[in-house]
């Protein structure tokens, strides 16, 4: 082999350097469609207007005039509570679904099939399957129609209006946010570890919590971090769907559709930190990093 | 002869914590059968990924036939490596594995399929070209890493613990193999274990590491019979170690105190050693005589036989003496006596057989006892 | 079987049920003559597939087959969505290939990919607004397609990294003793171990982004995507089966897709 041979290339040293090549393009989506305009709307909820010639007059009368309005308690206990809720709901539904999945359905193609008749009503229009509950939870859907027969109700339940409804479609909507990331935590744990917990002794509710539980937990506040913030962000279901019910979310539509950018904007940087506290909280107590690395 | 490989003081840092190589320097000639062994963790594998290029290492200096190796990538090294985990490609089969470094070197068809044939019927896998890695057993896996590192026929051959996962029949048959191998296409082959027989019987250049550092490198009769450090000793071949200190002199032979009492020894080249140093007093167990033969030694001790055991063509003795020191004490078969286990006999050795080795180990700060008798 | 298998299958059963059960009152709605979207069904019909518009009625009564807006909204869906699809997979594989190695502040980069799911929909929406204003940029679909891959990355990005091979970094150094350049380990052996993956994110990226409306809302002007013209036209007219007969003529044809996609991908799921 001659020396001129042994240089490095152009390839070489892109290769060497890939690692920090491969990032660019992500990265420069993420300043562009992420950090820029989140620092938009932290930078212009200190302003008091924001006309086409940029944002006018710097001033704290957003955040003072949110924390002091009397509907605020309602508000945040409702995106709070309403999105909290939402979260259980799609974990008792979703973990059982995920660690079934991985554990009792033993055969990879049944896996694969059930993974994907859960994707194909996500092709159907979200609108129309929210408003396919209607015949079935609505005013004179099947359920209030039984109950009014069978005597048990006179008057309708409002099933579909109303707080109910969030708890029926969020959890529906985001019940795949749920079921992704558990099972894939759960698909990464070593099925040795587990054996090694039986042959120890431990009794199935031990082995449950200590060891499957447990391990799977990165999944799971994964799930619960996508589908809080998920619910956090629509204001269309609350709009449209739960009578108007008041969520920071739906403020935010509001006071943005009514052009009062700089309110808008400081109710938005109030969700992205209340958004953060909760992966923060959350980033405490388990290390999510562990589902990736 | 030239050089095949040369390294210079190099260093590698894992993180801030592990430093798996300190200043290691060493050559390799061309043509050679060097093997490294090292007790695990040593930084063996360590040190061939940064031969082979897979590993950068952080100071230092790197030379291939000569070749400064900074910066070239290791697809242009003119090596090829068996990686200690084979790393067999889990969506190629075992014959797409093996023809894989040779479609790279851009051979031709016909040229390949001859290749990788011979190959695979070299480690004893012909006719499982078809068969995909996870169909294999541990040890066919390994052997299919062996064919495939082989073909390519590279002027140093990187083999990290080739024979680890073997049984010892395929062992013995594929250390001829690779003698064979060797001896006929004449590169040069680096291998590690940590397998001392493989080491004293394969290699032409024993190089023997401890955490990060090179205790000794030389021929294998020359490490075994004289080891520069007790740590050395110890790994290479069996050694019976007392802690010792120079009491005095008298021409050639030098005087003792130990453990197990005054012993004498008669050290080549290590007239200079001082009274009153400490020192590590070493003999072979196969150095060592029992009963009416030890009578004649220079040594003498007595001692309680406490156990055996049984190695085919040879029968290794431990015996207990002056407390808590063991002694062995090997015997080729055919001269094994009838010797009853809790009876004391005499032990003796010459003094002529007996090592004295100054140094510990290579690595600052560590004391002859904590290297005997560990810590 | 044991009692867990068998828990197990009912309670599948049961989930898919729950997912699947608007489906089907939608689908059974879809062919009912009258206006309601409730029972009883009083009469069947197809006029909400393909009835010809008399040029008179509102846009809730036309067929489906004849709102020119639906087909619109349909065309826009598909680009978005073909565009995210193939951005999230191209910066997926890139972001993952990179993270997955040591490198200064990853921990920190693996977060802000994160943070493109976490922050609300309501609130980045309002951002990329800001910006589009304050930079006078106009909004394209384009851009909504971009918007959406920041927020399918993350997803796509965790289901990357965690199903890698643990020994695929081994595979790639042991093909380049091989004498492998870097472009061939790419090709011949990177790429074929993860391609599942990348297939998987590209889907990701396009269920995605076919379902969302938030942020789309936000961002586009005009028809919009399917998610955002239906949504619309549902809040702000009567609620009729014309768009059940939307939803089924979506549906079939996402399940003609999915099942040829299943077929495929079946053949290579060990
Ligand atoms: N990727 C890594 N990160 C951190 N430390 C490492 C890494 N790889 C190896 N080490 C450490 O470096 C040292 C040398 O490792 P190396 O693999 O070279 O040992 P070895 O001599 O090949 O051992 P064995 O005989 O068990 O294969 C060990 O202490 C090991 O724990
Ligand atoms: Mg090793």
């Amino acid at each position: 082999m001659s020396a001129p041979q042994l240089k490095m290339g152009l390839i070489d040293r892109v290769a060497k350097y890939s690692r920090y090549l491969l990032l660019l393009p992500g990265f420069v989506l993420l300043l562009l469609f992420l950090l820029i305009p989140l620092s938009m709307i932290v930078g212009i909820s200190f302003f008091e207007r924001f006309t086409i010639a940029g944002p006018e007059t710097f001033t704290l009368k957003n955040y003072i005039a949110f924390f002091t309005s009397p509907q605020m308690p309602t508000i945040l206990l409702n995106t709070f509570g309403m999105s909290l809720l939402a979260c259980f709901i799609s974990f008792v539904l979703g973990y059982p679904m995920a660690y079934f999945l991985v554990f009792r359905v033993k055969s990879a193609r049944a896996r694969f099939f059930i993974v994907s008749l859960l994707l194909v009503p996500f092709l159907i229009d979200w609108s129309v399957r929210v408003v396919a509950w209607l015949p079935i939870l609505g005013e004179s859907g099947i359920i209030n129609y039984a109950l009014m027969s069978l005597g048990v109700i006179k008057e309708p339940l409002e099933l579909l209006f109303g707080r109910s409804a969030l708890l029926i479609i969020w959890p529906q909507t985001y019940l795949l946010w749920m079921i992704f990331p558990s099972y894939l935590a759960l698909t990464r744990i070593d099925p040795d570890i587990i054996n090694a917990a039986k042959v120890l002794k431990a009794p199935p509710h031990r082995v449950f919590l200590d060891v499957t539980f447990r391990l799977s937990l990165p999944g799971v506040v994964m799930g619960f971090i996508f589908v809080f913030v998920s619910a956090l962000g629509d204001y269309i279901t609350p709009a449209l769907w739960a009578g108007g019910i008041q969520t920071l979310g739906l403020s935010v539509a509001n006071y943005a559709a009514n052009f009062v950018w700089p309110y808008a904007a400081a109710l938005s940087t109030i969700l992205v930190v209340i958004a953060l506290l909760v992966l923060y909280v959350l980033l405490k107590v388990v290390d999510i990093k562990k589902l990736v690395y | 002869m030239g050089k095949a490989l040369e390294t210079k003081e190099l260093v590698k840092w894992y993180g801030k914590e592990v430093l798996a190589l300190n200043k290691v320097t060493f050559d390799v000639d061309a043509g050679d059968f060097f093997v490294i062994i090292g007790p695990s963790g040593c930084g063996k594998s360590t040190l061939l990924k940064i031969i082979a290029g897979i590993l950068d290492y952080d100071s230092g200096k790197l030379y291939i036939n000569g070749v400064d190796m900074k910066n070239v990538p290791s697809y242009k090294r003119d090596v090829s490596m068996m990686l200690e985990n084979y790393a067999l490609f889990p969506h190629m089969n075992v014959f797409d594995n093996v023809a894989f470094g040779l479609r790279m070197l851009g051979k031709d068809k016909s040229e390949i399929e001859k290749e990788v044939k011979e190959a695979l019927k070299l480690v004893g896998l012909a006719g499982l070209e078809k068969r995909m890695p996870l169909e294999l057993s541990g040890g066919q896996r390994q052997r299919v890493a062996l064919a495939r590192a082989l073909v390519i026929n590279p002027s140093i051959l990187l083999l990290d613990e080739p024979l680890s996962h073997v049984d010892y029949r395929l062992q013995r048959k594929l250390m001829e193999d690779l003698k064979e191998i060797h001896r006929k296409v004449g590169n040069t082959f680096i291998l590690t274990t940590h397998v001392q027989e493989h080491a004293l019987s394969l290699a032409d250049t024993v190089m023997v590491m401890n955490t990060g550092v090179i205790e000794q490198i030389g021929k294998p009769e020359e490490v075994y019979n004289n080891p520069a450090t007790v740590f050395a000793a110890r790994f290479v071949g069996e050694i019976n170690l007392f802690s010792a200190q120079i009491k005095s002199w008298d021409g050639e032979l030098c005087y003792l105190n130990t453990e197990i009492g005054e012993l004498k020894a008669n050290p080549k080249n290590k007239n200079a050693l001082p009274s009153g140093d400490k020192v590590a007093y070493a003999v072979r167990p196969e150095r060592v005589k029992i009963g009416e033969e030890a009578r004649l030694c220079d040594n003498k001790i007595e001692a309680k036989l406490v156990s055996y055991y049984y190695f085919g063509h040879y029968m290794e003795y431990v015996f207990q003496a002056g407390g808590n020191t063991k002694i062995k004490v090997s015997v080729p078969t055919e001269k094994v006596g009838n010797l009853t286990l809790g009876s004391t006999y005499l032990l003796g050795w010459s003094a002529k057989d007996a090592l004295l080795i100054e140094k510990p180990c290579m690595i600052e700060g560590l004391d002859i006892e904590e290297v005997i008798y560990g810590k | 079987m044991g009692w867990g298998d068998r828990l197990a299958k009912v309670y599948i059963a049961l989930i898919i049920l729950f997912i699947y059960l608007p489906v089907f009152f939608m689908i059974a709605l879809s062919f009912k003559s009258g206006a309601k979207v409730s029972f009883p069904i009083e009469g069947l019909t197809l006029d909400w597939y393909i009835k010809p518009p008399t040029g008179y009625e509102y846009s809730a009564y036309i067929s489906i087959m004849h709102d020119k807006n639906f087909f619109t909204a349909l065309n826009n869906s598909l680009f978005v969505s073909i565009v995210t699809a193939l951005l999230t997979c191209l910066l997926v594989t890139t972001t993952a290939l990179a993270l997955r190695k040591r490198i200064v502040g990853r921990d920190l980069l693996f977060y802000l990919f994160i943070l493109g799911f976490i922050v609300p929909g309501v609130a980045l929406g309002l951002g990329v607004t800001f910006m589009f204003r304050l930079f006078g940029i106009e909004s394209s679909l384009l851009a909504v397609a971009a918007i959406l891959t920041v927020y399918t990355v993350p997803f796509g990005l965790i289901l990357m990294m965690s199903r890698f091979d643990p020994e695929l970094a081994t595979y790639e150094y042991a093909a380049s003793v091989l004498k492998a350049s870097p472009l061939s380990v790419f090709r011949r052996i990177t790429l074929p171990l993860i391609i599942f993956e990348v297939i998987s994110a590209a889907i990701i990226g396009f269920l995605l982004s076919w379902g969302e409306v938030i942020r789309t809302q936000f961002v586009m002007k005009g028809t919009g995507t399917l998610a955002t013209y239906i949504k619309n036209e549902l809040s702000i007219n009567p609620i009729t089966p014309k768009w059940f007969a939307a939803g089924t003529i979506i549906a079939i044809v996402a399940f003609i897709g999915l099942a040829i996609f299943a077929y495929i991908m079946s053949r290579r799921v060990r």
